[in-house]
């Protein structure tokens, strides 16, 4: 649906984006992930038509966002839920909107009430509203005009986990119904639990894609957490197979993949209450993926899965 | 959105562009529904009536016709109708929602086109208050001891009241069009309104070559005709109006429509 062909953005020498193409399909969330300044912002205001390319094109179902008439009503927007003005009440902010789309004002207390911002909240200030009452405000926003598509730009940023979890259930929804969603973030675990594909950008330039799964295959596990009623019994049992063992927490560390500390708990018949994968999983394939692209120097051995 | 079918395709057809006179509107609504437009709206009407009270005092009593009270509204709102015009355009770069309205038509053009139709409008709307307001300045006239004329001059009518403002309203919008922040262009509005005029003045009472060429770069002293004397400027003092409202207002206002349809809108 939202087809992103080619696409370059300079700025000066710098490419922002460098010949990105990737394709967001109907009934699926797509999770664009990178760290900041990755180009994600940029590759969705392009989207959008906010910043004209360098090269290359976006397609939205076929149409040049600019060409889609009252294109609210097919593509909903989130760019930054910030970018409203302060003195406008959330409430006047949707019926701006939805007069501009041609909607019955009953619509704006639909989203209200789909984003659960009660009749108070509604009537305050943006500049009185928290980040995250922002957020579900632009959430609102963008599903006023009951669109087709929906292009969020870091949406869970500032919201508490309840947030996530509503807005988790809210998109998954969404796209069950046929909708196709594209989200960006720099937050992996908040992609990761949403996202049905993942295009992992670093640079302005894609470094992977694809589902969690696909990702993850080629990643080897070596290592293991894992938490057992007697602790002592297991590592005597691990030690005895030639597996390092050292503590961590309430648990154990494994130097060996979770298969195999699992058949030998089996074998010696110990009871886990805890066993997972030690290597970062996602985000170890994230942060390698991104590594010259990353701002910090993360140390490369995971504290904590 | 359709239950089930998952096109690829997005079917555009069954929908319409944005009528012009829903997104103009949509923007005279945006220009009344915070504090800030709302108060400053009702603020200038306000000074209106101060300043019509002061003169009802002030003023001797042949002085007080419905006419002379119409001149001093128009007087005021020359002022600050500019920049109504300015806080309704810049407020989209300066508190960002630009984003969102690009966003909702893409098509920029069709924006600005209904920012002016939405100016114009809320212009003409004060303008007709300020109108009422005059009345009643003028009956208020009476009180204090005026017996006045209801007759009015139709050229200065015209000229001074109702061409001076929407030149007024048009300056605000190439100002804005140009500069795009509202701090940056009232500031300019007042260095275009207040100090060039003086300036110009001042080279003019130095330098009797420039005080001939003045009226024809300088829109102010320009305008002047238009206020003063008979209210009907010559065809020369037209074609000065012409040649400095090019420099002023028509440059100025091409280049900042020029530019936003180019810009990334941050």
């Amino acid at each position: 649906m939202i087809n992103v062909e080619g696409l370059t953005r300079r700025y000066g020498n710098f490419a922002a984006v460098d010949d990105v193409s990737f394709v967001c399909q109907p009934g699926r969330v797509t999770g664009f992930l990178g760290p900041n300044g990755a180009g994600k912002t940029t590759t969705m205001r392009v989207m959008v038509g906010l910043t004209p390319p360098t090269s290359g094109r976006v397609t939205i179902g076929g149409h040049l966002y600019h060409d889609i008439p009252n294109p609210g009503r097919h593509v909903g927007v989130l760019l930054d839920a910030s970018a409203q003005h302060a003195g406008r009440t959330g409430r006047e902010i949707l019926t701006i909107g939805a007069q501009t789309m041609g909607l019955p004002m009953s619509r704006v207390d639909e989203m209200l009430d789909l984003v659960s911002l009660d009749k108070t909240e509604s009537r305050r200030r943006l500049r009185n509203y928290s980040l995250g009452m922002k957020q579900r405000l632009g959430i609102a926003h963008a599903l006023l005009g009951d669109p087709s598509v929906l292009i969020l730009d870091e949406p869970a940023n500032g919201l508490d986990p309840a947030g996530i979890r509503w807005m988790r259930g809210l998109l998954k929804g969404y796209a069950d119904r046929g909708g196709t969603v594209c989200l960006s973030s720099h937050l992996l675990n908040e992609v990761e639990q949403i996202a049905d594909e993942m295009i992992l950008i670093g640079r302005g330039k894609i470094v992977a894609s694809g589902t969690k799964e696909e990702l993850l295959s080629g990643a080897e596990q070596k290592s293991a957490y894992v938490t057992a009623l007697d602790n002592e019994l297991l590592t005597k049992a691990l030690t005895g197979k030639g597996f390092g063992v050292s503590a961590a927490g309430t648990g154990l560390r494994v130097e060996a993949a979770p298969v195999d500390v699992g058949r030998v708990a089996a074998e010696q018949a110990i009871v886990l209450t805890d066993l997972r994968s030690a290597d970062g999983g996602l985000e170890e394939l994230f942060l390698t993926l991104t590594e010259d692209t990353q701002r910090d120097d993360v140390p490369t051995q995971g504290a904590q899965a | 959105m359709s239950a089930t079918t998952a096109p690829m395709n997005l079917d555009v057809t069954g929908t319409d562009r944005v009528p012009m006179s829903r997104l103009a509107k949509v923007e005279f609504r945006k220009a009344l529904d915070t504090r800030a437009g709302r108060w400053f709206v009702i603020s200038i009407l306000a000074l209106v009536v101060v300043v019509e009270v002061i003169y009802a005092f002030a003023a001797n009593d042949q002085s007080k016709n419905f006419q002379d009270f119409v001149q001093i509204s128009g007087f005021v709102l020359g002022y600050f109708l500019p920049i109504i015009i300015i806080m309704l355009v810049t407020s989209e770069a300066s508190q960002r929602n630009g984003l969102v309205t690009f966003t909702l038509e893409p098509q920029r053009s069709r924006v600005v086109v209904a920012k002016f139709i939405a100016g114009l409008t809320l212009g003409a709307s004060v303008l007709i208050l300020a109108f009422i307001l005059a009345g009643l300045g003028t009956l208020f006239g009476i009180v204090t001891g005026g017996s006045p004329e209801w007759s009015l001059d139709g050229n200065l009518m015209f000229n001074g009241f109702v061409l001076s403002n929407v030149i007024g309203i048009f300056i605000g919008f190439a100002i804005s069009m140009l500069i795009m922040n509202t701090a940056g262009a009232i500031v300019a509005y007042f260095a275009y309104s207040l100090i060039l005029p003086t300036a110009v003045g001042i080279l003019s009472a130095l330098s009797s070559t420039f005080e001939d060429i003045a009226p024809w770069i300088e829109f102010n002293t320009a305008q002047t005709p238009l206020f003063s004397g008979d209210y009907t400027p010559t065809a020369e003092e037209w074609a000065q109006i012409a040649t400095s409202g090019t420099i002023w207002l028509i440059i100025p206002l091409a280049l900042g429509i020029w530019r936003l349809m180019r810009i990334e809108f941050k």
